[in-house]
């Protein structure tokens, strides 16, 4: 149970002009999941290197529950680091492997075999223990190595790219997985991914790195909803970004008058809203309703990408197929921007 | 990890890498001394008198270390290139296509960086005398393929294996004929190899010393049984001559190539045989 | 052409090399040593040349020398190798100049070490010069007997200065290609710089130092001229024996010389087997 506090944390690797990380401060409450996002080479496993003592902050510091930890040895701070790429011992066995933090720690041996026992049963992989590392699938090894991780019962836990070597199917089981025994142990959990949906699948709260600095620290959904700036909301797929003025209640561009939701800030921006908000107009709507021609169709089988042109402006939309079926290039069709779906950054 | 070091541990660091420094260097310092000394008695730390005697004789015509050189050069380079003939298609066959027996071929292309020269060589020896090949230039130069030929095949193997054929495909359904294609298409991409290769061959040759004296039955004599016969007459200043002109090669190959050398390469076993 | 035809050409030449110098070699040995040479007209082989070399206490004190100039070069090397590797890992002032000198060393010619070491430690050598500098011993004889001595101290330290380079670069091959990461997580799992050497780096490593250490043994078990510049007359290496019984005036001692140098082929098949268990990478690059 450890509540980490990351202040102006920042790197500068020997010989480089641009520091790999910039002043980067965070804190991330006990017991919950956060995943850094960004880019790769933005200096997210960076950060997780400096956490876990494996690496020498240039300024900067990392806490946890208020003290410290700079001068802690790497094997005495109660952080484990799972790899991206797993890093079992290869001349190991799976229960060995799953072992070593108790060896390490001179645990008595029939103690470890006992605790190593609970642990692959708790990540599902009781008869696997006499196994080579290399005779397991990816997902197998990845389990192995979350086992070995959490049998040293860590303070906090930092996953490197946890889900991105997994197929499809083995994602959703994985992300069941980490999110159940991360809350039964109550750990504190970092973990970093470039992959804006393995951060929004896994965590609690996400922090996007752009750059070597922190763009925005929310909840998953507010990513969506309501992105700080257009850097930000691009990261998360957005598209449309329309310039114009706010007064807080409407946005005038040259789309029009739009209404816009509660908390909206004033002042000249862009107006913001993802294509698959924007929905095909029945007619009746009351506001935030446009004409739109269709310069383009691209289907892509569970959904269809529409180019739209509303007052000569281009604006990107996604839509079930069926509800355009009868629509061709060229032709007109009234479109409707839900109120609480727009955002102004 | 890249923690920084305590002071202590840098400082370690620092002093053990002196004490390497000073032994990798030492036993070619006293080398270099004699060359350059005119007499160097006990228990003198340095000479007395220094002198190019030692040098102005291992230069003249006469004395036949020039000659020997130009031997010992030719031999390798002949190994060098024989090696290269031979080993670069057998480095292909083993590099591109997997094969019944192939564990089979590569363990006998293996065998000869590990057996001992002299375990094989006296029984050659006997064969070679009823062939006439005894203490001739060629005798020695086939018998020196023994330990150059695998490990040129090693290195090729290793650049083979990465070597995509398909290219050659694509240059002859362009229209260029077989030979062509060698030379446009499969010769660059595999010249990395066969220079590394080619200058280890060389370097193995260079260095061998008891299948020349055995081949060569002392007719054929290579630098380094010159080196060795000043050595233990006890011309010690003639010997530190003999034995700088020895290794200059091998430093100015290393020069050449330090940047294809990794010890990832199969190659670096070769180091072995020297 | 079938693949099969083309791999059979282009196998061929270096084939033919192979098996007729080198087998070739090792059976006209094998078979002179049972004193069978049908063309000389020796058709009942027999076990004589095995039995004088193995009836002779000669032969056991060179095999005893050799065996411990071997294995105490190949273990000392493996060992110093791994901390030259360790040390050459991190950046320090010197280091360029430390691998540097490491690739020299990887060229020059054993024989030309053993050449430097005599220099250097026989009785009136470099260091007896140094002691007597500064007042250690009073004259040549004092100095402790390096080389030409029974425990084989010169050549041993002649293997030494050779081979740690050679084992040393393998091994700082296979560290670099292992990367650091294993011991990152050996470290965050709480194992302290001693347990993450001890139990991580070493194990990874191991194949790469086995192998490497395979091709000293061998070497230094077989090879002529280091010994017997640096060596004692008796017991002389087991390779410097079989030289000397080889080119002995009387013919026939020949057969006894081969004799030996099918032990030492014998050995080396052992090597082999070690050295193709531990070593997957050679040919596949």
């Amino acid at each position: 149970m450890t509540h980490v506090s990351i202040k102006e944390l920042t790197k500068v690797y020997p010989g480089a002009e641009a520091p790999a990380l910039d002043r980067l401060s965070l804190e991330i409450p006990t017991g919950e999941l956060t995943a850094l996002l960004g880019p790769s080479g933005c200096g997210k496993t960076t950060t997780m290197k400096m956490i876990a003592g494996l690496l020498e902050p240039t300024s900067g510091d990392v806490m946890f529950d208020g003290r410290s930890v700079l001068r802690d040895k790497p094997e005495n701070r109660g952080v484990v680091m799972v790899f991206q790429n797993y890093l079992l011992f290869p001349y190991m066995s799976v229960a060995e492997n799953v072992g070593f933090g108790l060896k390490m720690r001179k645990i008595d041996p029939a103690e470890i075999s006992r605790r190593v026992g609970e642990m692959l049963e708790l990540v599902k992989l009781p008869h696997l223990g006499d196994r080579k590392p290399s005779a397991l699938s990816g997902g197998q090894q990845q389990r192995v190595a979350l086992a070995r991780a959490l049998i040293v019962q860590p303070n906090v836990l930092l996953l490197d790219e946890p889900l991105s070597n997994l197929d499809a199917h083995l994602r959703f089981e994985m992300r069941d997985l980490i999110r159940s025994l991360q809350q039964e142990m109550g750990i504190t959990t970092i973990f970093v991914t470039h992959d804006q949906e393995e951060a929004v699948v896994l965590a609690d709260r996400v922090a996007l790195i752009l750059d070597g600095q922190m763009k925005q620290y929310d909840r998953a959904d507010v990513f969506y909803k309501r992105p700080v700036d257009e850097a930000t909301a691009r990261f998360f797929g957005g598209h449309n970004f329309i310039p114009g003025t706010s007064d807080g209640h409407s946005f005038e561009c040259a789309l029009g008058k739009l209404a816009l939701p509660a908390g909206a800030v004033s002042g000249t921006g862009r107006l913001t809203f993802r294509p698959e908000n924007v929905r095909i107009g029945s007619g009746q709507e009351q506001e935030n309703l446009l004409t739109a021609q269709i310069a383009d169709i691209i289907y892509l089988g569970t959904q269809t990408r529409l180019k739209l042109i509303v007052c000569d402006t281009e604006v990107e939309a996604v839509v079930n197929p069926n509800e355009i079926e009868s629509y061709g290039v060229g032709d007109t069709l009234p479109v409707h921007l839900p109120r609480t779906t727009l955002w102004v950054i | 990890m890249a923690t920084q070091e305590s002071l202590g541990m840098r400082s370690f660091r620092v002093l053990t890498g002196a004490v390497l420094i000073t032994w990798l260097i030492l036993p070619l310092i006293p080398l270099a001394i004699w060359s350059f000394a005119k007499g160097w008695f006990y228990p003198d730390l340095l000479p007395r008198n220094w002198s190019m005697r030692a040098w102005e004789y291992a230069m003249s015509d006469t004395a036949g270390v020039l000659d020997s050189l130009w031997l010992t050069i030719w031999i390798s380079l002949v190994a060098t290139f024989l090696s290269i003939l031979v080993g670069v298609p057998a480095g292909r066959a083993l590099g591109m296509y997997k094969f019944r027996g192939k564990e089979i071929v590569e363990l006998m292309i293996l065998a000869p960086t590990i057996v001992p020269g002299i375990a094989v060589v006296l029984g050659i020896h006997s064969v070679f005398i009823s062939m006439g090949l005894n203490n001739t230039v060629h005798g020695v130069i086939l018998v020196h393929l023994i330990p150059t030929l695998p490990y040129m095949v090693l290195v090729m193997a290793g650049i083979f294996s990465n070597y995509d054929p398909a290219f050659e495909a694509q240059a002859r359904s362009l229209g260029a004929s077989p030979l062509k294609t060698f030379w446009y298409v499969t010769l660059p991409a595999i010249r990395p190899g066969i220079i590394v290769g080619g200058l280890f061959a060389f370097l193995v040759s260079w260095s061998q010393y008891i299948l020349t004296l055995l081949i060569g039955g002392g007719r054929v004599e290579t630098l380094p049984l010159l080196l060795f016969n000043f050595a233990t007459s006890g011309r010690n200043d003639i010997t530190g001559a003999i034995g700088m002109i020895y290794i200059l090669p091998g430093i100015i190959i290393l020069l050449l190539t330090a940047k294809h050398l990794s010890g990832r390469s199969g190659a670096v076993g070769g180091f072995g045989q020297i | 052409m079938s693949d099969r035809m083309k791999i059979f050409l282009l196998l061929l030449p270096a084939m033919f090399i192979i098996v007729v110098l080198f087998f070739g070699g090792l059976a006209i040995g094998a078979m002179r040593s049972f004193n069978y040479m049908p063309v000389i007209g020796l058709t009942q082989p027999n076990f004589d040349a095995y039995i004088s070399v193995f009836t002779d206490r000669e032969f056991y004190l060179s095999f005893a020398l050799t065996f411990h100039i071997a294995f105490t070069s190949t273990v000392i090397s493996s060992v110093l190798a791994i901390g030259a590797a360790l040390l050459l890992r991190r950046s320090f002032i010197g280091r360029g100049l430390v691998n540097f000198l490491f690739q020299i060393n990887l060229t020059v010619p054993h024989l030309v070490g053993a050449i430097g070491m005599l220099y250097l430690f026989s009785q009136s050598g470099s260091f007896a010069r140094l002691a007597a500098e500064f007042n250690l011993i009073a004259s040549p004889a004092d100095f402790p007997a390096l080389v030409f001595d029974p425990y084989a101290i010169g050549i041993i330290l002649q293997y030494v200065w050779k081979e740690i380079p050679f084992i040393g670069v393998i091994v700082l091959a296979n560290m670099q290609s292992i990367g650091e990461d294993y011991e990152s997580v050996a470290r965050s799992l709480g194992a302290s710089k001693w347990q993450t050497f001890r139990y991580v780096l070493l194990p990874l490593i191991f194949p790469g130092v086995l192998s490497a250490s395979v091709m000293v043994f061998a070497f230094t078990f077989g090879a002529y001229e280091i010994p017997a510049i640096l060596g004692a007359n008796f017991p002389a290496a087991l390779p410097v024996l079989a030289y000397r019984k080889y080119t002995d005036v009387d013919l026939a001692a020949r057969p006894e010389a081969i004799a030996m140098a099918i032990v030492i082929a014998l050995l080396s098949a052992v090597m082999i087997y070690f050295y193709v268990r531990y070593s997957r990478r050679r040919i596949r690059g």
